[in-house]
């Protein structure tokens, strides 16, 4: 599992992103400056537009800031290659999509596969990967399942068996229990807590407070800066 | 080399499953490829197996059989001479060259016209007198009855040997042998049929009458316009090129030329013909190849703009393949293979196709019907598959593995 020590492994110094639609300038992000240290349980909430999809992409190395310099594990994210940033999506971090962005026309275990398919690997222990993974979402009877068959709470945790198949240190999750009803949400997030207790990093987008509140930090955007970073105490204090 | 050899074996697959998700789209993506591969293979195939047939019939006549005929070269021609073979040169030739075998004579019977008859039937055919070496020379062998003796020959007998198309035409009996034809008011006896040897390029091979030499000379009358071909074989291992330096000087020295005199008479070899039968059929070859090429252009065209059609589809899943860590190489090798399998897909059903097209021509054709695709036909249509593939291919790969995965991901 990953190593539990406190160094910064993300770390945004002044990052701004702005986007250029039809004639307007929009800046979704506004001079962000972030530090988060190994193993922290984050949530980032905010109004919708407030550019909590967008950092989180910046985070996930999907999108490239338009300035500021975002430092991954110490190492300076613009400076990487392409293959570089590839190797980083693949290894460094499970993404958790709000529309989950599963392959629509394979199975479950095919889509839980696919990050390991561009690891080199026999394909045996690929499969065998998918099956723990799926196991631990509670999906081992959908494994041959096309995600048209499933529900959206059981699409999302494809999604989220897909994140945590290849172990990433940094588990991303953009509105990770958006989609489900409180049971599910309920043992989703103990999975998150259980993830976090193993030494993982996790950070979570929700404007949903019960599971701001489950976080040990919750950072809230508005208009593309940060308006409250806050670390939680035992009783919860900020929606 | 790892990593490449992983995206290779991976890419492959996601192709595959690509090609088979779309397996209409694919099959007449394909189609271009196909027609243009099968064109290609039908039209070398029937070149080839007919240039094969041809060969064989001239390897039939003796490729090693040469032909020694009067030249008039244009100059003499404008002077109004028209020079000739005698009689006499054949046999100065017959006693004094070495090396030769089978040496014979052949004239044309002018004096007995083209026309045969046969009860009430007749037709026109080329009358050829020789004699009985001429069997040897040329391999024509008889079907029934017999060959022109000797004999045939000294006692000037008015004998016929037949082709199996006069035979035919003239309506005569299965077995011709021992009947009357009657060749411009003289009448010979049939004593053989030959064997029927077909056509080349339309030629009929068995439209002749062969009488002995002496009975045609004596008929053409007047000695003084002889003209005759010889024909011989070399012996088997004797430089031709000796015995035509040998036979020229012979002639020469008889007709008494100067050294500024040009030779009167000119050799041919069987050999040669059929080099100049390989030269056309080549031209046509490459002429109907370079044709065919401009359809597998087009084809090859088929194939990119599906493939920009297809990344353009797919622009989401190549989102998601870059989200979850594909790299820009294996994107583009996924695309690649997708181009390279749906092309080469495309070449080994033309392959197919174009082989059994001419297999079903070929049926129609003379000859023992044998296809035979020559391997250079076949490794140039993969060649050009191949590189169809890669050629066309590479542009949509390219701009699938340059998406940005958030923009890929966002793409509806």
């Amino acid at each position: 599992m990953v190593e539990l020590d406190h160094d910064s492994v993300i770390d945004l110094r002044g990052i701004t992103k702005n986007y250029q639609m039809a004639d307007q300038n929009f800046c979704a992000l506004d001079n962000i400056n972030l530090s988060i240290n190994r193993n922290e349980y984050v949530a980032i909430t905010g109004p919708s537009g407030s550019g909590k999809s967008t950092l989180m992409n910046v985070l996930g190395c999907l999108d490239n800031p338009s300035s500021g310099e975002y430092f991954l594990d110490q190492k300076n994210v613009a400076m990487q290659s392409e293959a570089q940033l590839a190797k980083i999506r693949n290894y460094g971090v499970g993404f958790i999509f709000q529309s989950f962005n599963l392959l629509p026309r394979a199975s479950v275990l095919v889509n839980v596969m696919q990050p390991l398919i561009y690891r080199v690997m026999p394909n045996s222990e690929r499969k065998q990967l998918a099956l723990t993974a799926l196991d631990r979402v509670g999906l081992s009877d959908k494994v041959y399942s096309l995600p048209n068959q499933l529900s959206g709470g059981q699409r999302q945790r494809v999604a989220i068996a897909r994140a945590l198949v290849t172990n990433p240190a940094i588990i991303l999750g953009d509105e990770p229990t958006g989609n489900l009803d409180s049971k599910t949400t309920g043992d989703i997030m103990a999975l998150f807590d259980e993830l976090h207790d193993q030494g993982h990093t996790i950070i979570l987008v929700t404007h949903e407070a019960d599971i701001a509140r489950h976080c040990r930090r919750v950072i809230r955007l508005v208009d593309g800066h940060i308006e409250s970073d806050v670390i939680n105490t035992k009783e919860p204090e900020n929606g | 080399m790892a990593n490449s050899l992983h995206a290779f074996i991976q890419g492959t697959k996601a192709a595959m499953l690509a090609i088979s998700a779309h397996g209409m789209r694919s099959a007449l993506t394909t189609l271009g490829i196909i027609i243009g591969v099968g064109a290609v293979i039908t039209v070398v195939a029937i070149m080839e197996s007919l240039s094969a047939t041809i060969t064989d019939q001239l390897d039939d006549l003796g490729s090693d059989m040469v032909t020694l005929q009067a030249h008039t070269n244009p100059e003499q021609e404008m002077l109004g001479k028209s020079n000739k073979l005698s009689y006499d040169d054949f046999l100065m030739l017959k006693a004094k060259t070495k090396n030769v075998s089978d040496m014979t004579a052949t004239m044309r019977a002018f004096s007995l016209g083209t026309s045969v008859q046969y009860g009430r039937s007749n037709t026109q055919t080329q009358i050829i007198g020789t004699d009985s070496s001429y069997q040897r020379v040329i391999n024509t062998y008889p079907e029934l009855g017999r060959f022109l003796s000797e004999s045939d020959d000294l006692r000037r007998r008015r004998v016929a040997f037949i082709g199996s198309t006069v035979a035919e035409k003239l309506n005569m009996p299965s077995n011709p042998t021992g009947e009357f034809i009657n060749l411009s008011g003289d009448w010979f006896r049939v004593i053989g049929l030959a064997e029927t040897r077909g056509k080349i390029f339309g030629f009929d091979q068995d439209n002749y009458i062969i009488a002995p030499f002496s009975t045609i000379r004596s008929l053409n009358g007047s000695q003084a316009t002889d003209n005759i071909d010889i024909m011989f074989r070399p012996q088997p291992g004797a430089s031709l090129d000796v015995i035509k330096r040998q036979m020229t000087q012979i002639l020469r020295q008889k007709h008494k030329l100067s050294d500024e005199d040009v030779d009167y008479f000119k050799f041919t070899t069987a050999e040669k013909a059929k080099k100049q039968f390989a030269q056309i059929t080549n031209t046509v070859t490459f002429v109907a190849g370079g044709v065919v090429g401009i359809s597998l252009l087009v084809g090859g065209i088929g194939i990119m703009n599906i493939m920009l059609v297809s990344v353009t589809e797919r622009t989401k899943e190549i989102g998601i393949a870059k989200a979850l860590g594909a790299t820009p190489q294996f994107i583009l090798f996924q695309f690649l293979i997708e181009a390279l399998i749906l092309s080469l897909l495309g070449g080994v059903i033309g392959l197919a196709l174009g082989y059994g097209l001419a297999a079903m021509i070929a049926m129609f054709m003379p000859g023992d019907g044998g296809v035979m695709v020559p391997l250079w036909a076949v490794a140039l249509s993969f060649g050009f598959t191949t590189a169809i593939g890669v050629i066309f291919g590479l542009a949509p790969a390219i701009k699938a593995s340059k998406l940005n995965p958030v923009d890929a991901l966002r793409y509806e």
